[in-house]
């Protein structure tokens, strides 16, 4: 596989996926392949990426984070989102987005609790 | 459609490239952040100019979105106006495309123009086919 877009870390069953970079088109397409091959190369339960570092989620932004999630759903892989910073949750409220099939999580350890419950 | 004058604004950005998304949002971030925008208002400029940029690439291939300070109303309230236009195919029915949850792109929610829309506190669109697309925003700066 290509070089990772972001570098990701196993724990437990899980894979940890922090955002620490500017999210544009093709850098969140990359990592939806990224993330899917890891699903499949590490046997992983769950995904949990942390996007506290992101100021800006937009609307195709979060279209390809929960299509992933559906993905990995249908590679039986369960997604947490932890970290939406507030003001990012407020505009994605506002212009009516949903996100489809990803579960939230308020912290990493939140998020790592709600994964060992799914089970 | 509306005549532009660049000289008129203060950032001028060419989105031709998928790049060019990231790049206005960061730039409309920075100058909203400058005109002192609350924390949530700089955020919510950003994305509407993500959105804005998003349309011209996807639906134009190439446009301009104009930024500029200015002051509105009569009580002179600080805003930041932001205009996206491109001479890209134009909107068949405008009414739809802004009413939220229709898209004719493949890889989107529809939520685009609805959301920006709702994020800012003016909206006007022009869009005639086969000429182009036309958008401006504004945002008043609230006093704190």
């Amino acid at each position: 596989m290509k070089s990772k877009v972001v570098p990701t870390i196993k724990l437990y069953d899980y894979l940890l996926v922090p955002i620490q970079i500017e999210l544009d088109d093709n850098t969140v397409e990359r990592l939806q392949m990224q993330i899917l091959h890891e699903i499949h190369e590490n046997d992983v339960r769950g995904i949990i990426i942390d996007v506290s570092m992101v100021d800006v989620i937009d609307s195709y932004i979060s279209f390809v984070l929960s299509e992933t999630a559906g993905m990995a759903k249908a590679m039986g892989c369960h997604t947490v989102i932890c970290g939406i910073q507030p003001q990012v949750a407020l505009t994605l409220a506002q212009m009516g987005i949903r996100l489809k099939d990803i579960i939230t999580a308020r912290s990493l350890e939140d998020a790592i609790d709600i994964l060992d419950e799914l089970d | 459609m509306i005549e532009v004058n660049p000289q008129d604004y203060d950032i001028v950005l060419k989105i031709k490239d998928e790049s060019d998304i990231a790049v206005s949002r960061q730039m409309a971030k920075n100058f909203a952040q400058k005109m002192n925008f609350s924390l949530a208002d700089v955020t919510k400029i950003a994305t509407a100019v993500s959105e804005l940029a998003r349309n011209i690439y996807r639906y134009a291939k190439e446009g301009y979105i104009y930024i500029r300070e200015k002051e509105a109303g009569p009580e002179k309230a600080i805003t930041i106006e932001i205009l996206a236009c491109d001479e890209g195919p134009g909107i068949e029915n405008v009414e739809l495309a802004v009413s939220g949850g229709y898209t004719t792109s493949e890889r989107s929610l529809g939520l685009g123009l609805a959301g920006i829309r709702r994020l800012m506190d003016s909206f006007h669109i022009e869009s005639e086919v086969g000429k182009g697309t036309a958008v401006i925003v504004e945002k008043r700066r609230h006093a704190y």
